[in-house]
């Protein structure tokens, strides 16, 4: 009994799941995937709601486009892949337009661009982080990301570590496992002003590298769906010059979106 | 110690009620998946002791496969490879739209054709601890093949296969710790969540492990109650 109803439980789940939503000519309806563990761009908070400076800006933006919007949670790993068969058709996650990425999806133009940083041990005295200062240390940061690929184009010499979100890299890094760590500046000063404030400190900011780290964040598409960028561009540069760009940044990150 | 229990209070500040909502997931996929990777698994245990030598090959193939390949592979293979494909041939039969498969139904596909391959083993054991005499009486009584595996064949079988599709059921249990990959938000899903807003990783991942354990306790419990019903006729 109870087998047959989970089954029929699983086939009423499978038969919502089949979505047929026609990709008529003026879009209504945008589904936006992101990742919901990155704070304070977007996560859960305890009412399994999404929260964040990306929320409240795309929610914003969608206002303004009237179009109805819809937040899918998907893991780092596979966001990419979702977004390419279709499980959603924005990402607006924190991801920045990296030449690698370019290859497989298009990205609307910038709306903001996160400085960067390296964080280590407070008894690190030096703030040389070049690769030859950095020989034989062990570095961490969250896997397919700009800063993990950063670190596999320079840091050859140094151990490197890759984590699944940029939690698990912190931990490692108060347990000790790790030498540094490199991310988003403003994920490293909520781990600094939290659980990192008696181990850790920035230790100097990283340079942006054009060709790895990209020109900033923009909102990834299908390379098909010209439309769509039209579309969310032509948000993106109204909201820069009204304001509601830099309203959602003041509030989530306490400075401008774009430095 | 209030700060941990406000934490995982219920209501609109705590993660309890976040957390239960995801042991329901795990426990429901677990529970879906169940009598479809029994059954496939039973088809190809069945299938791999066939006379045909290209339908015996297969089963070997499916076995060697599922058993080798890792399960996030296979969600992934299903989830977004299954998509991409479903997609083609819907287009290809000249329908609009887009068509997709529901991150349940790829979680309960994915994770039923491991469980199907690692209980099949476990089936062909059983099978062969029937003897070819039991066969042979019931083709004397008269039965069809049809009929004699399913009165003679089947009620013994269960009896020796429980303590391997136990382990099959309690393995399935925490594999179902995948499916966040997919968008499902089952109770590591909650857990990681939970950690990243809140900064406390040891209370979030030690409700999480006592989850999967009172899951896996009532689970021993319950396949011990089966085992010793199944083994009644064996009791001495």
């Amino acid at each position: 009994m109870t087998t047959k109803r989970v089954l029929l439980a699983a086939a009423a789940l499978a038969i919502t799941g089949f979505a047929t939503g026609a990709q008529a000519q003026a879009i209504t309806e945008i589904k936006i995937g992101t990742e919901g563990a990155y704070p304070p761009y977007n996560n859960l908070n305890a009412k399994k709601e999404l929260e964040g400076f990306e929320i409240d800006y795309m929610n914003d933006l969608c206002a303004k486009m009237k179009v109805k919007c819809t937040w899918v949670v998907q893991d780092w790993d596979g966001i990419i892949p979702a977004l390419l068969s279709k499980k959603y058709d924005v990402i607006v996650a924190g991801m920045n337009a990296t030449p690698e990425r370019q290859k497989r999806v298009d990205f609307t133009d910038v709306y903001t661009s996160t400085p960067i940083a390296m964080v280590g041990a407070k008894s690190i005295t030096s703030t040389d982080i070049s690769p030859a200062a950095l020989k034989g240390k062990a570095i961490g940061a969250q896997g397919s990301t700009i800063h993990m690929n950063f670190l596999e184009a320079y840091y050859k010499d140094s151990t490197i570590r890759p984590y699944p979100t940029q939690e698990e890299a912190n931990l490692d890094l108060l347990n000790g496992r790790l030498d540094y760590i490199v991310a988003d500046l403003e994920a490293l000063e909520s781990f600094l002003k939290d659980k990192g404030k008696d181990c850790c400190k920035i230790v100097a900011e990283v340079k942006r590298d054009a060709a790895i780290h990209g020109p900033g964040v923009g909102m990834a598409i299908r390379k098909e769906d010209a439309a769509l960028k039209a579309m969310l561009n032509k948000a993106i540069a109204e909201s820069k010059t009204d304001g509601t760009l830099d309203k959602h940044a003041m509030k989530w990150l306490g400075k401008k979106a774009i430095q | 110690m209030e700060k941990y229990l406000s934490l995982l209070s219920f209501g609109d500040t705590g993660w309890g009620d976040e957390l239960l909502q995801g042991a329901l997931v795990t426990i429901s996929i677990a529970l879906a998946t169940l009598p479809f990777g029994l059954a496939l698994g039973l088809l190809v245990a069945l299938a791999s002791r066939s006379q045909s030598k290209i339908i015996s090959g297969l089963a070997t193939l499916y076995t060697t496969v599922f058993r080798g390949v890792p399960e996030l592979l296979t969600l992934y293979i299903i989830y977004f490879g299954g998509q991409i494909l479903l997609q083609r041939l819907w287009s290809g039969l000249g329908f609009s739209g887009s068509l997709s498969i529901s991150p349940f139904l790829a979680g309960m596909m994915a994770l039923g054709l491991v469980l199907a391959a690692f209980s099949s083993e476990v089936w062909v054991g059983a099978l062969n601890s029937i003897s070819k005499g039991q066969r042979e009486g019931a083709a004397a009584l008269g039965l069809t093949r049809g009929q004699a595996f399913r009165l003679v064949v089947l009620p013994q079988l269960f009896r020796v296969a429980l303590p391997g599709l136990g382990n099959n059921w309690m393995v399935l249990l925490k594999e179902t710790s995948l499916v966040s990959v997919i968008t499902l938000q089952d109770v590591m899903f909650i857990a990681t969540r939970a950690n990243v807003a809140t900064k406390e990783p040891f209370l979030f991942f030690s409700a999480a492990l006592l989850i999967y354990l009172f899951f896996s306790i009532l689970s021993a419990w319950g396949i011990g109650r089966m085992e010793m019903r199944a083994n009644r006729g064996f009791a001495r």
